[in-house]
């Protein structure tokens, strides 16, 4: 029989894992999708209460309020900090955006079950929208962030520019928590039960209501904690926004965990891909 | 046939999964432990198929369960690995199977906006061709209502219209699919009959053989992982009942045979 020669050769091989450079434009055709479904996810959030998008704002302000109390008055543990609340603030929040990425991206793929039997579409785009949609909610809470920094004395200094590039690397970081998070998520259900616990741990480990290094004197351990990503990025944020010290393993943490964690995550996703949904 | 340009080339293709045997319990079954019980087989389910789908044609696709037809076509997704043999495709061929809702908590309009993102196509396109769309699901006031309302036929209404939102180089069409009403059966075939025109490949698993017979270009006949006949859709369909009607009588001669033993 013959074939045009011409026609055949843009004939594509399917049947092994997609190879990673097509995979990743199939996913940036689809970029809108990845910003106007977050969106309005985020828009009609809180459409069944009163208040409806003032819980934006509202929400992290109670948060500070509540652990402010709690540490702050109640507890006491500022050792005699300069600006505790300021500490906290920063702390409670980026901890909370981070730890939301993780909690949402391990129940993504079975949420959206129905979306990936129906239509055909890069998956890693469920976990990419997730990230996008907490980076989204976390934009008035920013906003509260500054705001609160400002009224608890803090005086913005050259620093604070480098904030939204913190924010970014986190966006990173958080890319590819979401990845890795989506694909252990998928094969192990409980883990959607276990991991409100490790959050838990987290918290503590990451240091979001004391200085760890107050409380680490031996600097090989401190190194030890440099390997929690989340405790990379408070003292990161810290350093910016409330002058907090800006410790050398944290920071080569932060980057490394940057560039490593997006490439990584992405291959480790998509090596399950055609099982998703199944 | 010089002129035909394929939009999908198959050559001696084999695809197996993995499934686990649970044999009958018996007394040993209650000594050991749960997962030695499970023997661990592979189902060879296309055993060498080669075939070349052209542009612009129905393929329908016959043969009796469990002959490796289903399996043959999300193998033709790529989204299941291939043992041996090659799968070269214009893109990634579409497999319908319209039986999920794609999110249940939000309104069928909103679902096709994220099922329209989710293909690729522009949000000004999907908002464009909106009306046309819930025109051709034509559900009424449903549509605004969360998708979990809907029934089964409501919702492989509106499942059909998002997959077939941009035209497909190939669509796959499981039987699971015509489901719907006389009505409905009638518009999503002209939708078909539009792809074909547009130079697009479908390619229909259907047990209803009047169906391939009037629907189809072309048919194959899948047996055993092969395929056993190839060609014009009457042929082949006489072919298969013939089959299975030999068998039958093959079938009920053996058993008279055996009812009518000495004991």
């Amino acid at each position: 029989m013959l074939i045009d020669d011409h026609s055949e050769a843009d004939l594509v091989t399917l049947g092994h894992v997609p190879a990673m450079r097509d995979y990743l434009a199939d996913l940036w055709g689809r970029r809108e999708f990845a910003v106007v479904v977050p969106f309005n996810d985020v828009r009609v959030q809180n459409m069944n209460t009163k208040l409806g998008p003032l819980w934006h704002v509202i929400n992290p302000i109670m948060q500070i309020a509540v652990y402010w109390i709690i540490f702050g008055v109640v507890l006491d543990v500022s050792r005699g900090m300069d600006n505790y609340l300021g500490f906290l603030i920063v702390g409670v929040l980026l901890f909370t955006l981070s730890s939301r990425v993780l909690l949402d991206s391990v129940r993504a793929m079975e949420r959206d079950e129905g979306l990936i039997r129906s239509v055909q579409f890069p998956r890693a785009l469920l976990p990419i929208s997730a990230v996008i949609e907490q980076t989204m909610a976390f934009v008035p809470a920013a906003g509260v962030l500054l705001v609160a920094l400002l009224l608890t004395g803090e005086v913005p200094d050259v620093s604070w520019l480098a904030f939204p590039f913190i924010l970014f690397i986190q966006f990173l970081i958080n890319i590819g928590l979401g990845l890795v998070g989506a694909r252990a998520g998928f094969a192990v259900r409980d883990l959607s039960q276990i991991i409100s616990h490790v959050i838990r741990m987290l918290f503590y480990f990451s240091g979001v209501i004391f200085e760890v290094s107050r409380y680490v004197e031996d600097p090989a351990l401190l190194k030890f904690f440099a390997l929690n990503p989340f405790y990379d990025i408070l003292v990161v944020a810290r350093w910016s926004l409330v002058n907090g010290e800006l410790l050398v393993w944290p920071v080569l943490g932060f980057f490394a965990y940057a560039t490593i964690l997006p490439a990584v995550g992405m291959r480790f996703f998509v090596k399950a891909e055609h099982r998703y949904g199944g | 046939m010089s002129d035909r340009i394929p939009a999908a080339i198959i050559e001696d293709l084999h695809v197996s999964y993995r499934a686990y045997e649970d044999p009958k319990r018996n007394l040993r079954g209650f000594t050991m432990k749960r997962h030695e019980g499970l023997r661990q087989t592979r189902v060879h389910a296309v055993r060498g198929v080669s075939l070349t789908i052209y542009e612009g044609e129905t393929l329908g696709i016959i043969g009796a369960n469990g002959s490796g037809k289903s399996t043959l076509m999300v193998a033709m997704t790529g989204l299941m690995p291939i043992d041996s043999g090659s799968l070269r495709v214009r893109s990634r061929p579409r497999l319908l199977s319209v039986n999920a809702a794609l999110r249940p908590a939000v309104s069928g309009r909103r679902n096709i906006i994220i099922g329209g993102l989710a293909l690729g196509i522009a949000l000004a396109e999907v908002t464009e061709r909106m009306d046309e769309i819930i025109d051709f699901v034509n559900i009424g006031e449903a549509i605004d209502r969360p998708m979990r309302t809907y029934s089964s036929g409501q919702r492989s209404r509106l499942g059909f219209a998002i997959a077939t939102m941009s035209p497909p180089d190939i669509l796959l069409v499981d039987e699971a699919l015509v489901v719907g009403d006389e009505e409905f059966k009638a518009r999503s075939q002209e939708k078909i009959d539009e792809i074909v025109k547009g130079a697009g490949a479908v390619v229909i698993i259907s047990h209803s053989l009047p169906d391939i017979r009037e629907n189809t270009d072309r048919a194959i006949w899948m047996h055993h992982g092969e395929i056993a006949a190839e060609g014009d859709p009457n042929e082949v369909v006489d072919a298969y009942v013939a089959m299975v009607h030999e068998d039958r009588e093959e079938r009920a001669r053996r058993d008279h045979e055996n009812g009518s033993a000495p004991e």
